[in-house]
């Protein structure tokens, strides 16, 4: 399994990718998509507990303001700073929509093998999904913003409007209670 | 206490995402090999990482993008690509873009009046008003976006049926509105402000002089009169008068702030600040915004105890409204709404 932290979105981008963007380049927006839907995707999924539903308005969302603000980039930042700004500020909003969070069912992650193994892996991943789902929104947002792309804190604290002390706080916070959450998965490991 | 003493534990993930400057790191590994506790707390924190590494990312459905796609196509010639704004001044970007909108053509809505068993269908355009008895009401469907439920009593009319612009104008009475689609394409007028939907489900009742209600069941809903404004998220609620529009507060707030800003009854600011709960930051942000200096100083104070200022916020930026400062601080609250 390759970590995720080895697939940086940002190194996948081409150059002069965003300047197309920005002039209006239908081509190049399909291209900046494709390079970051699954992590959006994954990011939302992951937020709301597997509910495919609000994972893909989520997506939907974030690409359509993206499409109406791309002009608004400037470069001050990285490009997936402000993109992942939107997300955290979709998945806010979202959160305010649904006043009882839905359960849902993930998606299958899993990668093909015996049926016993595909069962453990499942199981596995379900365990994680949910541990990850009853973390507070705040640790939820930091852990996923740092698993699914390879930001660094001070890109994640520009995401998330904190300070890289709040950050490093929250993922800690996150950590331990992952790790609380998942004691039984030690063993396994 | 020395600060080689404390414990680390806010740094163990800094410390295994390699985040720490050399100094810290040589910090953190001194009181590391003192301290038990924070070992323990390390191993954990060291866990919980290496696990969330079986984590996948999921493949996002190519349904998404068709909607992406019919979303552009549908949206107003002003955000139509090419998106030629980077390669215009923004004085001209601006007049082309007010030019399309009011040349685009006004759509005709289709209302449903219902009587009693009764239904009649008809179609409703920009000036076209209904208006509503004691035993009438009507549904109607706002282009593709959403829907109108005009209770009895009520009078609305249409004041644009645009793609980038659906209005209304509430003259009296109540109506219910379900809306699907981007940010502030939605908006109904009252004679205390205009209702700016943000992606949403709400009812809002007025009457002439704009004496009324919102109340937000779903997203949120921006309450606009002037440079006054007033965001009103999903749970609660807020008055309008035709002074504009008054302090949200959440349905289940306690009854002091409630018999205050729903009911308009006069209680001692102290009174209000210790009734509230860190959720009615709602109406305490937005009381920062409409008290004098003096009660703004002691509402920071009670935000401040309700829960931490976060970075970069400042009690002299908060006090001087610092624009900025404000929307920084509310977006941290705002977990919490």
């Amino acid at each position: 399994m390759v970590p995720l932290r080895d697939r940086t979105a940002s190194a996948e981008l081409a150059p002069g990718l965003l300047e197309a963007c920005r002039a209006g380049d239908r081509e190049a927006f399909r291209v900046l998509y494709d390079v970051y839907k699954d992590r959006v995707y994954s990011i939302a999924l992951y937020f709301f507990q597997g509910d495919q539903t609000s994972a893909a308005d989520i997506t939907q969302q974030v690409f359509l303001k993206l499409i109406t603000t791309i002009p608004q980039f400037k470069g001050d930042s990285a490009f997936s700073t402000w993109l992942y700004r939107l997300v955290v500020n979709a998945c806010q909003d979202a959160t305010r929509r649904r006043k009882h969070t839905l359960a849902g069912t993930v998606e299958d992650l899993t990668v093909p093998g015996s049926q016993e193994e595909d069962l453990v892996r499942t199981q596995v991943s379900r365990s994680i999904q949910d541990a990850i789902a009853s973390l507070p929104p705040k640790l939820r947002m930091a852990v996923l913003l740092r698993y699914f792309d390879d930001l660094s804190y001070e890109q994640m604290a520009e995401a998330l409007h904190c300070s890289m002390g709040t950050v490093a706080s929250r993922l800690s916070r996150g950590h331990r209670m992952l790790a609380e959450r998942l004691q039984s998965l030690r063993g396994r490991r | 206490m020395t600060l080689f003493s404390r414990h680390v534990t806010d740094q163990l993930s800094a410390h295994i995402h390699g985040q720490l400057s050399p100094r810290e790191t040589q910090r953190f590994e001194r009181h590391l090999s003192e301290c038990e506790q924070c070992r323990a707390h390390l191993d954990q924190v060291t866990f919980g990482a290496d696990i969330l590494e079986e984590v996948q990312i999921a493949r996002a459905p190519e349904a998404i993008w068709n909607a992406i796609e019919a979303g552009l196509n549908q949206a107003p010639a002003s955000r139509r690509w090419p998106l030629a704004a980077a390669a215009l001044a923004a004085t001209m970007l601006a007049a082309i873009v007010c030019w399309v909108e009011l040349r685009a053509p006004a759509a005709q809505w289709n209302v449903v009046r219902i009587h009693g068993t009764q239904q009649m269908t008809g179609r409703v355009g920009p000036g076209d008003w209904i208006e509503t008895d004691a035993s009438t009401r009507a549904v109607v469907s706002v282009g593709v976006i959403g829907k109108v439920e005009v209770a009895g009593n009520t009078r609305v009319g249409v004041v644009a049926a645009r793609p980038g612009e659906h209005r209304l104008a509430l003259r009296r009475g109540r109506i219910h509105a379900t809306i699907t689609a981007p940010p502030r394409l939605f908006f109904v007028d009252t004679a205390a402000g205009t209702a700016i939907d943000l992606g949403c489900e709400y009812s809002l009742e007025t009457d002439e002089e704009g004496s009324g209600l919102l109340q937000v069941t779903s997203g949120w809903v921006e309450f606009q009169w002037g440079d006054l404004h007033s965001l009103v998220p999903a749970g609660a609620s807020c008055r309008t008068t035709r002074d504009g529009p008054g302090i949200p507060y959440f349905d289940d707030a306690p009854d002091v702030l409630k018999q205050v800003f729903a009911e308009g009854a006069s209680r001692q600011l102290d009174t209000v600040l210790a009734a509230a709960r860190i959720r009615d930051s709602l109406t305490l942000w937005h009381l920062l915004m409409r008290v004098g200096p003096a009660e703004r100083e002691r509402v920071f104070s009670r935000m401040a105890a309700l829960s931490p200022v976060p970075a970069g916020v400042t009690r002299e930026l908060v006090l001087k409204l610092d624009a900025p400062t404000l929307a920084r601080w509310k977006d941290e609250l705002a977990w919490t709404w």
